[in-house]
């Protein structure tokens, strides 16, 4: 992934068509309906208590809290993403405010608090409002008096779910109660919300049940759950798609809990390739799907806005293509061409085609290694994420398992050709294995269990760096910088990102909602990525002190040896070359200048006697952009000298 | 490398170049032109005006040469087809057909050495230059060596490269003898063997290694870049006394090379009218007027219900600049722009260490950096050094915050000690972490376990290996090892694709055919080079040696492939049922579903085919499907229902598919066609149809998709255009 300052050193391709990455699998949206209950018991305030980690939070707002969390980082992270909150149990009612004005009579009971769409300001601060100022000036949260009909309420979502989002490849329904019999011995409205729920399946609709068990009381789904809840179709065999209880408990309150179990359901789960092929040995293919759980996360790109109406309305942009008498090209014309030499050099579409197939889509191992062969320095780009599926070839599990266990026992790695899909562009990996998130033993517990892709870099790819770093012996400094890195160790001994949230992203957002909330904006970030000084100073600032000592001392001398050998070196052959009126400076190649050499030279006003090909060289290895005349460059030059040495 | 440099191609052109030799089919002279070409190429592919080429032709008709107008004697025959200067493709074209035999020889190719170096001597003064002068001869013609020693010694004088390249010359080295090679050959390949050996800096080889070589992909030398230049702190120097800082430099290890990109271009519109256009498919001449880049112009629109189609065009110097927030657009004046930009300091400081054991490579974001010590400044280089050390030791990274420059996002680096055991180069490596965000909690089934819906684990199932493949799995996977694949001169283990060998195919594939074009626009373009897919499939020689070990996995994994059909109508013998097992269709019972209604289509229309028994049901509810398809479209205002519409569509197909009846699927869609073109569902439908039904794929069932359908893919491409 391109980084920041990085990035514009890419050569601009005129028509990014290299790479399939995320834009192809975004096009399938997810649309998520929160239905929470609004009952009695769910709005029951817990037992006040002293302690710090108790729960101060019904279980209603517990579960609002979740929502507002999951519509603020849904901004964020799927801006293109809908999202909806539905409350049912409420004494009022409303679906749309539909022409006809048949409000609320077809779902009583029901209220369609925020209706489904991609979360705007309005949405998010009347959400806000309720959560965090308790403001709910239309008395929505009030329990009914008669509960309402889960048929209702699953048809409700089923009507809310086919208008707004028809289309989307991935919809979800979140249910957040803590009733888990809401019919009791209703045979018939447990069968209607049975058949409601089998339309929901049909619909492709996914129920997630997240439970919330409070007052001692236990959750059984077998009541009435479990005839609502399907396995997703799509899930891999052998999956236990179980469902979690939210609860206090264990120094984590209720909503900790409810967040933790929604936030692993917040994003659907997308493959990024299905059915590859993944090919072990001649005649031994298993398939094997693609997923991306780690993705680099940058802040939404500028839009353009028009203020001549009566609202801010985003200006949609069509290119067209021009000729360069601006002519507007039809689609047709266009050919792809190859600059080169300052001419096009052209290819019949066949024959572009025909360049671009180094090979179908597939993952062919050609061998194993040990870990330890791969240079630490090869890295290149995220790796991918790969599962067996059953699909395609029946055994794919066992088979993918074997190698997951052989792997992992074994530390090595497989070496293979990866070609994601059909025309991508072939790149080599290691597949390496990693530890399931319950595993003691895992240092990657917020990853999920299986093989990963990790791309190699080609040849291409590696920057000769030929920079001299001799290497010394370790000393008394070594000795005492250990002392310093054994007492700053990481919390947990591990690089937890979950820890680090970005803080560019994090300012972006908190501006662009303060501006859209029409909030205060704030003045600061709390930035966890920036060090803990104060402890730092706590911990090792006494053995820093040391060390730094011991390093000044150990400079000094190590300078003056250095001085010393050059004098040696300057006598050995020095004679013929000091007769000669040259200056100083051109004794040695710009580029192995010493700082002192310089130094001299700059004082001695010898620095305009070097030739600009020498002086281009210096600036170079300072890391000077060395363009310019040669009055120029001398100037950089004293400059530099000035400034650090 | 961005050094200048000055080359001259010495072609020898004489009447013996025309000959085949050694079996081959080709000429001598286009054997070595296929070296020469494929080195101006790459210049000409580099459009760099500091890297310039000179040609020089020996026996040549005509003579035309300074030497030989100043009245020098022994120089005839040598001509200068092409002044030192800048490539470019024109220069490309007039050089292509120049390059011809002649029918003399009597020219000399020391004599043309001279004239090339003088050349280079006129052209490069005394500046800085990379100089070399590349003779291509089969030595045939009479040489005078007389002078040879006095050439060498200004070829060094003026620090020039000489490489003489030979057809069939011998080269022991390369292990390469013509045998039956005529005494003036063999004379004149030790005249010009002895002339490189005099020179400070030259090379002598056959034509057939260095043909060979092509294919060899070069990597394109990038200078180092400095990406940072600064202090690696440990602490906050600026509020701690104890804050620690070293000086560092920070450089990139690796960056992706991307394949050359492709531009976007037109027939010159002035070259001529519309049957130029139709011809040009077939005329490949690289003609140096005929494409011309195409640029974007963008046109913005807004929503205006009172404009014709709803939208109208509004001009660019109305608009604000803004970012979206949800579905909300937030407008920023141009002054408010960078507060959403997180203010930073450059800067590289640590935050901790860890142990090597709690960090797995495929946790990496990107490109590898390399850190050393500032240049000269000793501190640095000791402080730096301890550090290397210190890690290593412990078997620890540290984990750093890097802001690249002011302002820069700050990113999270892995910094890795490289103490220098294996090379000679002591230093830290650093990779970029994830964060927070860049996570996506995916939740998968365990890999080792089998978990019932009651919880309880099962470590023996269908889905788990038996012992007998996990062990046929391990020596397997032993078997194919790589690590020792060869042994080196001492006999040392060596690696089998080590990264220097891993060539990106893409970019070399690319590079070559580009190169070839170029050079001869009517040659098609050939195979990719076996070198670059030779990482494709394991070498032969494991799979030679893990023969039985491969045998046994097979036997041992039992892997059965899916039939392509079984694939399609999976899980259509058995009604989908919930965790609780009941049987919904059952509850229903009596009042089975027959008709659909537009609130719950998609699910009653489902519900109606899989339990349907007859095809007249079938036949109903694709009509009834239809109608609602129909209605929605009908109803909307402007795009409202389209999705919907657009979705019953998909399941209507999908469906149908796989009940193998397409034809209820292409008849409907045949007739809805006419129905939104002609206008009688209310009004302009185009949108719905090529963007969502043609934009959507969801056109006419083919046979590809279904063997029953009656429709072609070249008629569904007819139907869709």
């Amino acid at each position: 992934m391109a980084w920041g300052g990085d990035e514009d050193r890419r050569p601009e391709a005129d028509e990014g068509e290299e790479e399939l990455d995320e834009a192809d699998y975004k096009t399938q949206k997810d649309a998520v309906l929160f239905a929470i209950d609004v009952s009695t018991s769910m709005l029951q305030q817990p037992p006040a208590t002293d302690k710090k980690k108790s729960d101060k939070d019904s279980a209603l707002a517990a579960a609002l809290k979740c929502a507002y969390q999951f519509m603020q980082q849904r901004i964020i992270a799927q801006p293109k993403d809908m999202m909806g909150i539905l409350l049912f149990n409420t004494e009022k009612s409303r679906f749309r405010d539909e022409a006809g004005g048949r409000s609320g009579s077809g779902y009583p009971h029901c209220y369609l608090f925020t209706d489904l769409d991609v979360p705007a300001a309005e949405d998010v601060k009347s959400l806000k409002a309720l959560v965090e100022e308790g403001e709910d000036p239309d008395e929505v949260l009030v329990p009914a008096k008669d509960p309402a009909s889960m048929a209702n309420v699953l048809f409700c979502a089923n009507q809310v779910f086919t208008t707004n989002a028809a289309n989307f490849g991935s919809r979800r329904l979140f249910i957040i109660t803590d009733n888990d019999n809401p019919h009791g011995k209703d045979k018939t409205a447990k069968s209607s919300a049975a058949v409601r729920a089998k339309d929901l399946y049909d619909l492709g609709v996914v129920i997630e049940l997240f439970p919330v068990s409070h007052s001692g009381r236990t959750f059984d789904v077998s009541k009435f759950y479990d005839d609502i809840i399907y396995r997703d179709p799509a899930a891999e065999a052998g999956s236990s798609d179980d469902v979690k209880t939210s609860k206090s408990g264990d120094g984590l309150t209720l909503l900790n809990s409810l967040i933790s179990n929604i936030n692993s359901k917040q994003t659907p789960k997308r493959a990024y390739f299905s059915n590859l092929h993944f090919e072990l040995a001649p005649n031994l293919t298993i398939s094997v799907k693609g997923y991306m759980p780690l993705h680099r996360q940058q802040p939404a790109r500028t839009c353009y806005v028009w203020l001549g109406g009566e609202q801010a309305q985003l200006a949609q942009s069509e290119t067209i293509k021009v000729d360069s008498a601006t002519r507007t090209v039809d689609k047709s014309e266009v050919k792809k061409a190859y600059k080169f030499g300052g001419e096009y050099i052209y290819f019949k579409p066949e024959e572009a085609a025909s360049l671009k197939n180094l090979g179908g889509k597939v993952l062919r191992v050609i061998g194993f290694k040990p870990r330890s062969l791969l240079p630490m320095w090869a890295s290149v780009k995220k790796s991918i994420f790969i599962y067996p599926s059953e699909e395609h070839f029946v055994g794919s599990t066992r088979v993918f398992s074997a190698l997951w266990q052989k792997l992992l026992a074994s530390d090595k790695v497989a070496i293979a050709w990866f070609v994601a899909r059909e025309n991508a562009n072939p790149v080599m990996v290691a597949i390496m294995p990693s530890r399931a998130s319950e595993d003691d033993t895992s240092d990657t517990p917020y990853l999920p269990a299986g093989l990963w892709l990790y791309p190699l870099p080609f040849a291409d790819d590696v920057r000769n760096v030929d920079l001299s770093a001799p290497p010394r012996p370790a000393d008394e400094l070594t000795d005492k910088m250990r002392e310093i890195v054994q007492n700053l160790q990481l919390p947990k001994a591990m690089y937890n990102p979950l820890k680090y949230p970005n803080p560019s992203l994090q300012w972006h957002y908190k501006i662009l909602q303060a501006m859209a909330l029409d909030e205060d904006v704030p003045e600061t970030l709390d930035d966890s990525t920036v060090p803990k000084y104060k402890q730092i100073d706590k911990r090792v600032g006494g053995y820093l002190a040391d060390w730094k000592e011991l390093l000044v001392e150990k400079a000094q001398g190590l300078m003056k040896s250095r001085a010393v050998k050059r004098e040696a070196e300057d006598e050995d052959d020095g004679r013929p070359l000091a007769k000669r009126p040259k200056p100083a400076a051109k004794k040695v190649a710009g580029g192995q200048m010493s700082n002192a050499q310089l130094k001299a030279a700059f004082e001695q006003d010898t620095l305009k006697k070097m030739t600009v090909a020498e002086l281009k060289d210096v600036l170079a290895s300072k890391g000077v952009s060395a363009v310019g005349r040669k009055a120029e460059l001398v100037e950089k030059l004293e400059q530099w000298i000035e400034e650090n040495v | 490398m961005a050094d200048k440099e000055a080359t001259v191609y010495i072609v020898d052109l004489g009447e013996p170049m025309a000959d085949c030799h050694n079996g081959r089919d080709e000429s001598d002279l286009d054997f070595g032109m296929r070296y020469v070409w494929d080195k101006i190429s790459t210049t000409v592919a580099a459009s760099r005006k500091t890297w310039t080429v000179g040609v020089v032709g020996l026996n040549t008709e005509e003579t035309d040469n300074a030497q030989d107008r100043e009245g020098l004697e022994g120089y005839e025959h040598i001509s200068v087809l092409q002044d030192i200067g800048p490539m470019s493709m024109s220069a490309l074209r007039d050089l292509r057909s120049s390059i011809q035999t002649s029918h003399t020889y009597g020219g000399d190719a020391i004599s043309a050495i001279v004239v090339a170096l003088s050349m280079i001597e006129v052209f490069t003064k005394k500046l800085k230059y990379n100089r070399k002068i590349i003779l291509v001869t089969n030595g045939e013609s009479p040489i005078d060596d007389e002078s040879s020693e006095d050439v060498a010694n200004r070829l060094n004088e003026s620090n020039i490269e000489l490489v003489v390249i030979g057809v069939d010359f011998d080269d022991a080295d390369y292990g390469f003898k013509e045998e039956d090679k005529s005494k003036s050959k063999a004379k004149n390949e030790t005249i010009l063997r002895k002339l490189v050996e005099q020179c400070n800096n030259g090379v002598f080889g056959t034509m057939e290694e260095a043909v060979k070589e092509l294919a060899v992909p070069r990597i394109k030398p990038v200078r180092p870049f400095k990406a940072y230049d600064g202090v690696l702190a440990l602490g906050d120097p600026s509020k701690y006394e104890s804050a620690l800082s070293i000086h560092v430099e920070r450089y990139f290890k690796t960056k992706r090379a991307m394949a050359p990109p492709a531009s976007t271009v037109v027939v010159n519109p002035d070259r001529g009218g519309p049957s130029q256009t139709q011809t040009l498919d077939e005329d490949t001449e690289m003609g140096g007027a005929e494409f011309s880049g195409v640029k974007h112009m963008r046109t913005y629109r807004v929503n205006d219900p009172d404009a014709p189609g709803g939208k109208r065009d509004v001009d660019f110097e109305d608009l604000a600049k803004g970012y979206q927030y949800g579905r909300t657009v937030v407008p920023f004046s141009e002054s408010d722009f960078s507060v959403t930009k997180l203010e930073t300091k450059k800067s590289f400081t640590i935050l901790g260490f860890i142990p090597f054991s709690s960090y797995n490579p495929f946790i990496n974001m990107g490109e590898t950096g390399i850190i050393v010590a500032q240049k000269h400044n000793e501190e640095a280089e000791l402080g730096l050094s301890a550090l290397i050390h210190a890690l290593h030791e412990l078997e620890s990274y540290a984990v750093a915050r890097y802001v690249q420059k002011d302002d820069a996002q700050p990113q999270i680096l892995l910094l890795k000690p490289n103490p220098a055991v294996e090379d000679d180069f002591e230093c830290l490596y650093d990779v970029p972490l994830p964060f927070a965000e860049d996570v996506r909690s995916y939740q998968f089934p365990p890999l080792d376990k089998v978990l019932t819906v009651t919880g309880s684990i099962i470590k023996e199932h269908r889905l788990l290996p038996s012992d007998d493949l996990k062990e046929a799995m391990s020596d397997f996977v032993d078997a194919m090892d790589l690590s020792g694949f060869d042994v080196d001169d001492e006999g040392k283990p060596v690696e089998y694709a080590p990264i220097d060998e891993l060539y990106n195919p893409t970019i070399h594939r690319m590079n070559q055919a580009i190169r070839a074009r170029a050079v001869d626009p009517d040659a098609p373009i050939g195979p990719p080079a076996e070198i670059l897919l030779r990482f494709s499939n394991p070498p032969q020689k494991v799979l030679d040696k893990a023969k039985s070990e491969i045998a046994a996995l097979i036997d041992a994994a039992e892997i059965k492939k899916v039939p392509a059909k079984a694939q399609g109508r999976r899980g259509r013998k058995e009604p989908v049922k919930p965790l609780s097992g009941l049987d919904i269709d059952a509850l229903l019972g009596e009042s089975k579903r027959t008709t659909i209604s537009l609130d719950n289509a998609v699910p009653e229309f489902k519900q109606i085919l899989a339990t349907a028994s007859d095809d007249a049901t079938i036949e109903s509810a694709a009509k009834q499907m239809g109608e609602i398809v129909r209605k929605l479209i009908r109803d909307s205002f402007a795009d409202l229902f389209y999705a919907r519409a657009a979705e019953n569509l998909r399941v209507m197909r999908e469906e149908l598919i796989s009940l193998e009846v397409p034809a209820l699927y292409n008849k409907f869609l045949t007739g809805l066609k006419k129905s939104i073109l002609s206008g009688e569902l209310d009004g302009d439908r185009r949108e719905m149809w090529f963007k969502h039904v043609i934009g959507g794929h969801l056109s006419l069932i083919t046979q590809d998709e279904s063997e029953v359908s009656e429709v072609t893919a070249d008629e569904a491409k007819a139907f869709a255009a």
